[in-house]
């Protein structure tokens, strides 16, 4: 529409129109327009243009008083108007001095950090002083004479009074399992007395048989000593290791774990002796009662013992084929190997009973030194990149097992949310091209 | 509109007023700005009582937020900031209720709405141009925006906002000189207008 020779373009005409040139380029466009027909007629477009849309005429709006009057009594009756919120003033103060608003957010950040700390500091205390009771509540349980006379309650520090709690409860589990025991042993008394024939057949223990395991757990620290004591103690009570794994490493709490045999009338000596090696940090005594199965086991083999006995009875006095003769051997050979397996069973029946069990865990009160020697940088930096490439290996691989594993139900959900987003799109997509 | 010869107050001076709790200057703003922002929201949106209610949505805006006000630029151009901040959650509501609701009721017909053919007419051909030029042709033409005013508003380089607005109206003129529908006259539209 406007030749090459104009100098001033279509956009210049039109902003010159609406006065939005300035003082120097709009005397030159106008000077230009003057002398321009083509510009002249391009101008007057615009403005018919303008004309043309200034027609369309809005109905004036019919005053709402109602509304008015509410907006009156809300504009009264607003606190932000009369007095500005805290959050308000803050952030108009924020745009004003955005500077002085970081210093002063560092500042409470750094202030909230000290102030964390400052309070997760007593409850650290706290759980110290908790520690420290346990270990002098242990130490009391542990060195306390047998025979010392119990204080009044009056004269009982807060640590006494707990002390005599846990022995009184300890005390009040014992006089019931021993409650419980007598209370066996009457019963089977009770019922030899009222089946006699039975009685007769099955030969009962005098005493009930118990087999006793105590487990330990103590920290010791001296970790050389307690071995050391571990095995007099085991030497003194005529006693054994079962099973005995220790662990030394460098640089870390040296640890052992023991399973100790023990002559039963042993047990109580022993096991305080070995409550004294440290701290007690966990005690436990159970009981198994295997009376009954040892008579079972008796009566068992008392009847195949006698059927031993008529086998080979047959096989001396009778006669007969070959056939019948190999047979009764082979029931005498069975007969046997069962009364074998029960013997066997009946001694390790009784040598639970006789030999008690200690589980013992012992674990070092481990302090760092600070003369311990560190790798060398090589060595360190070589084994930070063997780890480097160990986790960069198993990142890769773990990536590949994640989509192996994940990957066709994730695209089985990728394509129905695909589907949903396409026909959500196209709805919106309609929607929008209907609403100006 | 700035000034008044019988309240010589400036738009700025009255909503700092209200800020500092004088209700009265809010209740002054409201007169002073009620027609305008109704044919804003009048001219962009087919429901006649929606429009109003726009634009009491648009001073009750106005009262929340007085207390963080800053006159950094012309009330005008804040207001019509907030309004057009209300026109573009009604719009995005309206989308939202025709993509998952469906469409409940037909839009009103303009052509029963206003007065004059000629209103039905260049609003139709409004309506045809691409959303940004409408709104940068509205803005100068009927809310007397200045460039950079516009520019503020909608986020874009005073450049773009004059080409745009150029192109709006040669579009129009162009839209305007087609062959008119049935409402077209002579009498209406005369020659000079559209050649």
């Amino acid at each position: 529409m406007i030749a090459a020779e104009h100098v001033v373009t279509p956009e210049e005409i039109m902003a010159y129109r609406d006065g939005e040139l300035s003082a120097e380029r709009a005397g030159v466009v106008a000077a230009h327009v003057h002398g321009c027909s083509n510009c002249q007629d391009m101008s007057e477009v615009l403005g018919d243009a303008s004309q043309l849309l200034a027609s369309w005429k809005i109905a004036l709006l019919a005053s709402d008083a109602s509304f008015e009057r509410r907006l009156s009594e809300m504009a009264a009756s607003s606190p932000a108007a009369k007095h500005p919120s805290i959050g308000s003033r803050l952030l108009i103060f924020g745009r004003r001095h955005w500077f002085l608003s970081g210093l002063l957010g560092s500042a409470a950040a750094i202030a909230l950090v000290v102030g964390m700390a400052s309070i997760s500091a007593p409850r650290k205390q706290v759980v110290t002083m908790a520690v420290r009771e346990n270990r002098l509540l242990a130490q009391s349980l542990q060195t306390e004479p047998a025979d010392q006379a119990p204080a009044s309650a009056e004269e009982l520090q807060p640590q006494e009074m707990q002390h005599s709690r846990v022995r009184a409860e300890l005390d009040a589990v014992t006089a019931q399992r021993d409650a419980l025991l007598e209370r066996f042993q009457m019963e089977q008394m009770t019922s030899s007395l009222a089946n006699p024939r039975e009685a007769t057949t099955m030969p009962q223990p005098s005493a009930p048989m118990i087999a006793r395991t105590v487990s330990l757990s103590l920290v010791v620290r001296d970790f050389e000593a307690s071995r050391l004591t571990l095995d007099a103690v085991l030497a003194r009570h005529r006693g054994y290791a079962a099973n005995l794994n220790a662990s030394t490493q460098q640089n870390a709490a040296r640890s052992l774990q023991a399973s100790l045999r023990i002559p039963a009338a042993e047990l109580s000596a022993s096991v305080a002796e070995l409550k004294a090696l440290g701290h007690i940090e966990n005690e436990s005594q159970t009981g198994e009662e295997v009376t009954q199965q040892h008579a079972d086991l008796i009566a068992r083999l008392k009847n195949s013992r006698e059927t031993e006995q008529r086998l080979e009875a047959i096989l001396l006095q009778r006669t007969g084929k070959i056939g019948d003769v190999l047979a009764v051997e082979q029931e005498i050979a069975r007969v046997r190997g069962e009364i074998e397996q029960m013997e066997a069973q009946q001694k390790s029946l009784e040598h639970r009973v006789d030999f008690a069990t200690i589980d013992l865990n012992l674990a070092e009160e481990y302090k760092a030194e600070m003369g311990t020697p560190s790798p060398s940088i090589s060595t360190r930096f070589h084994n930070a990149l063997v780890v480097g490439y160990r986790n960069a290996r198993d990142s890769v691989v773990g990536l590949f097992v994640f989509f192996a594993e994940y990957g066709p139900f994730a695209l089985i959900w990728l394509a129905v949310l695909a589907a949903l987003a396409w026909f959500l799109r196209r709805r919106w997509i309609r929607a929008t091209s209907q609403t100006l | 509109m700035n000034q008044t010869p019988t309240n010589p107050v400036s738009d700025e001076k009255l909503m700092l007023a209200f800020a500092q709790g004088s209700p009265e200057a809010l209740t002054e703003l409201f007169r002073r700005y009620q027609q305008p922002i109704h044919g804003f929201f009048r001219r962009r949106v087919t429901d006649p009582a929606r429009a109003e209610e726009l634009m009491q949505e648009t001073f009750l805006a106005l009262l929340r937020a007085a207390s963080r006000y800053q006159p950094r630029a012309l009330f005008r151009t804040y207001l019509y900031a907030v309004a057009l901040k209300i026109l573009r959650a009604h719009r995005r509501k309206t989308i939202f209720r025709a993509a998952f609701f469906g469409r409940p009721e037909a839009a009103p017909d303009p052509a029963k709405q206003d007065a004059t053919e000629t209103s039905v007419w260049v609003r139709r051909a409004i309506a045809q141009l691409e959303a940004t030029d409408r709104e940068i042709l509205l803005l100068r033409e009927f809310e007397q925006l200045s460039y950079s005013e516009i520019a503020d508003l909608l986020g874009l380089p005073i450049n773009t906002v004059r080409s745009r607005l150029f192109r709006a109206r040669a579009a129009l003129r162009q839209l305007l000189e087609a062959p008119a529908p049935e409402h077209r006259s002579e009498k209406i539209f005369p020659v000079g207008a559209s050649s």
